[in-house]
């Protein structure tokens, strides 16, 4: 049945997002304990768990330090600091700052990201990674096919496009940071380069909110023989992009991000380069794959949407939970569906609630 | 034909990807998000959000894009043709052989007939004294990045006004009298970016509004000036709600409850996409971007009685004959495929599969063995890879749309919709 209609529902009550403490209270004073602030800094201490709107006053104390997500009226009483962005007051000491409850994208050194080329230039490519300036990779930071790290020629720079051309998806790592913020990315590595065999989606990134969280491991494999109609060991690549972009794809053995790491040494890497990493064409992808896939790319959408944090552990969870809910109604044919009511069962199941 | 064409940037590999999941036979397409082919995104809607229209309504659809409907009615006066009164009496003959099929059908339920309008017992008797014309109605769409008069823009504000004033049964509701009408603005207005087709959420933001539109009682009688009523509880709807109790047979197992279902509804648009031999209801820009051809398709709902003049097609399941679905229009929609880069199949892939370095005279050390086999260019494959599909290689559709597909999606249409309880406006 294409419609259902639902009883409208009242707004669910504002959850209390406990702020991190990893962060927050490293080294600090305990702040519950600390009696000395005065008027505003309880009010302060009240509005914790509460959003801040952006203009809102957080405090006129001169106590307090301004920092991420907070400005301060230039001229007048420059005490009062006020809050730039909606989201969760954070402390560190005397160190007010405001977490966005969503904000794109803020890259760092070492983050894996991916990104889609949306502008070829001379000597680099401009990459949308989700952030406020596209990113850059220079085609001095890609391996060239041919094996032996070589000289970049002029004819190298002719057939940029050969490599990476506008539209095109690939994954790689932040290397080095602008003072502007800007990225300058590399896909040094047998395991970064072009996306194939797959399906792209983006959800919030690190930043802000919910999304993807940067974690230990950002690409993993899931397997998914575990569904008794896959025949075969089908396995399924999930790549969780630090900047909130997904890609969730066939694996290949011994190809992508989520390759073993204890494969050949950097120089056999740069031996093995060029077989198929610039390719654009898709292997043959068996229907129960594809399946899997839509399942994966529902669970992900479930979380997101219940406001649960996206990395391996909650995948792997959701996506068994899925396969089981899947069990359970065989019947029914739209059992890949993972959105509304289907969605919120997923997040209940995996929260526990 | 217009173009949806947003910037949205897709890889070869990924269409190519979309495009083999969705054309997939034995189990159906599989779509990126897991719906069935007929199903619909979720969407949160609700009507009365504007105090000062006559009827508005907001719609949400799951992916983020939101649009707002507001109806604003005012009296205008008619102007009088010279003509008018010689044409009362012969102008109406061939006026009403014009449309016997659905005068006919009218006469037959002159009890549920009802319009919202208040017709007076005179112009009761003679229906046929109620016209319309399409001056009646304003429409206007707006998309935030669009100009006004930009193409897309355009080409939505047609497609949605032609679906209103298709049948011109819309227009007669605004009927006062010989020398007043209602004349109706719809806004319609995207408040999100566009992040995917727009139309079949305006379409049913609008018809949720229209549902939701009500004016003003009229006391006065006949052709004198219209006088309305103050009370505004006393208000008629546009499209007048049944009588619970005569449409017991229709209502299924719900309460009776306080929005009745209209006996006619507002026109629809729905947007169907063929992908293969598969019909994929309300696509996804994703699944869009894959679209071999992809058609607007309008539908209206006449109040339930026996068949109008329109052929309805056999597929109609006989338990649905209730439903009086006509088929309003049928546009094509230039897919976004059209414009997509075509993917590289590895065989000419001078970066790929180690015959990179045979199309190009690099004087690196890399060109050696490959180099003497002969360029890419030259290799036996490139060739037959221009011209013919190579499997999971993505290549832009060529041509229009089938006829027996176009048929097929628009039969589907049909069938689902009779298939399928329409909402009501939820609160």
């Amino acid at each position: 049945m294409p419609i259902t209609i639902l009883q409208p529902s009242l707004a669910p009550p504002p959850k209390l997002r406990n702020v991190d403490s990893d962060s927050d209270s490293e080294g600090g004073a305990d702040l519950e304990g600390d009696v000395a602030m005065g008027r505003p800094a309880k009010r302060a201490r009240t509005q914790d768990s509460s959003i801040m709107t952006p203009g809102e006053i957080i405090t006129d104390d001169p106590q307090w330090m301004r920092g991420h997500g907070t400005y301060i009226i230039p001229g007048a009483s420059s005490n009062t600091i006020l809050s730039s962005v909606a989201g969760t007051l954070a402390k560190t000491n005397k160190l007010l700052s405001v977490r966005p409850l969503r904000a794109r994208y803020t890259p760092e050194i070492g983050d894996l990201v991916v990104g889609r080329i949306v502008e070829v230039q001379a000597k680099r490519w401009r990459v949308d990674v989700g952030g406020t300036l596209l990113a850059q990779l220079p085609l001095s930071a890609i391996n060239l096919p041919g094996g032996i790290q070589r000289r970049r020629t002029e004819t190298d720079e002719l057939q940029i496009r050969t490599f990476f051309s506008e539209g095109e998806l690939l994954v790689a790592e932040v290397q080095q940071l602008y003072n502007d913020g800007a990225a300058v990315l590399h896909t040094r590595s047998l395991k970064y380069g072009k996306l194939r065999n797959g399906v792209f989606m983006s959800v919030t990134g690190t930043g802000g909110g919910g999304g993807v969280v940067r974690a230990r491991r950002q690409a993993f494999t899931l397997d998914i023989s575990g569904t008794d109609e896959v025949s075969g060991s089908e396995k399924i690549d999930v790549l969780l992009g630090v900047n909130g972009y997904i890609w969730i794809s066939k694996h290949i053995e011994g190809e992508g991000a989520a390759a073993e790491t204890s494969g050949p040494g950097i120089t056999r890497i740069e031996e093995s380069v060029g077989l198929n990493v610039y390719s654009s064409q898709n292997d043959i992808i068996p229907v129960d794959t594809m399946r899997e896939i839509a399942r994966v790319r529902g669970v992900i959408t479930a979380l997101v949407e219940n406001g649960l944090r996206v990395d391996e552990e909650m995948v792997i969870k959701g996506y068994a939970e899925a396969v089981e809910m899947a069990k359970e109604e065989r019947d029914s044919a739209d059992t890949l569906w993972l959105g509304g009511e289907r969605g919120k069962r997923l997040a209940n199941a995996l929260v526990g609630r | 034909m217009s173009s949806t064409s947003q910037h949205l940037l897709l890889s070869p590999a990924e269409l190519a990807y979309l495009h083999g999941s969705l054309s997939l036979i034995t189990p159906g397409p599989i779509r990126p998000d897991g719906r069935s082919p007929t199903q619909f995104r979720p969407l949160t809607a609700e009507t009365g959000i504007l105090p000062g229209t006559n009827g508005s309504a907001r719609i949400c659809f799951a992916d983020g894009t939101e649009a707002v409907v507001g109806v604003k009615a005012e009296v205008e006066k008619t102007p009088l043709s010279p003509y008018e009164f010689v044409a009362s009496t012969e102008g109406r003959k061939d006026h009403t052989q014009k449309k016997s099929g659905s005068r006919k059908s009218k006469k037959a339920t002159g009890d549920e007939e009802d319009i919202s309008m208040d017709v007076d017992e005179e112009a009761a008797g003679a229906n046929d004294k109620i016209r319309g014309s399409p001056d009646w109605v304003e429409l206007s769409v707006e998309i935030p990045g669009l100009r006004d008069d930009d193409s897309g823009t355009v080409f939505l504000t047609s497609m949605l006004t032609e679906a209103l004033l298709a049948d011109g049964e819309f227009v007669k509701k605004l009927w006062i009298n010989r020398r007043f009408h209602w004349k109706l603005y719809l806004d319609i207005i995207l408040i999100s970016p566009p992040l995917s087709y727009p139309l079949p959420l305006l379409s049913l933001t609008t018809h949720l509004a229209l549902l939701a539109t009500r004016l003003p009682r009229l006391k006065s009688e006949a052709d004198e000036d219209p006088m309305f009523d103050d009370d505004w509880a006393a208000a008629t709807f546009l499209y007048p709600r049944q009588d619970t109790s005569a449409k017991a047979s229709n209502k299924s197992s719900k309460p009776s409850s306080a929005a009745a279902a209209p006996a006619s509804r507002p026109p629809i648009t729905l947007l169907v996409m063929a992908v293969g031999d598969n019909i994929i209801f309300d696509p996804s820009k994703e699944e869009l971007a894959v679209a071999d051809s992809a058609v607007a398709v309008s539908v209206a709902e006449g109040p339930a009685s026996e068949s109008e003049s329109e052929p309805e097609p056999e597929s109609i399941p006989a338990t649905t004959t209730k439903r009086n679905l006509q088929l309003l229009s049928v546009r094509t929609i230039d897919p976004p495929s059209r414009l997509t880069p075509p993917g590289v199949p590895n065989s000419v892939n001078a970066a790929a599969w180690g015959t990179m370095t045979a199309a190009t005279p690099t004087t690196t050390t890399a060109a050696t063995a490959s180099a003497t086999e002969g360029g890419a260019a030259k290799h036996p494959d490139a060739r037959v890879t221009e011209t013919e599909d190579v499997v999971g290689v993505w290549k832009a559709p060529r041509g229009g749309a089938k006829f027996g597909m176009l048929g097929a999606m628009v039969a589907k249409v049909l069938e689902r919709e009779a298939a399928s309880p329409r909402s009501q406006g939820a609160g």
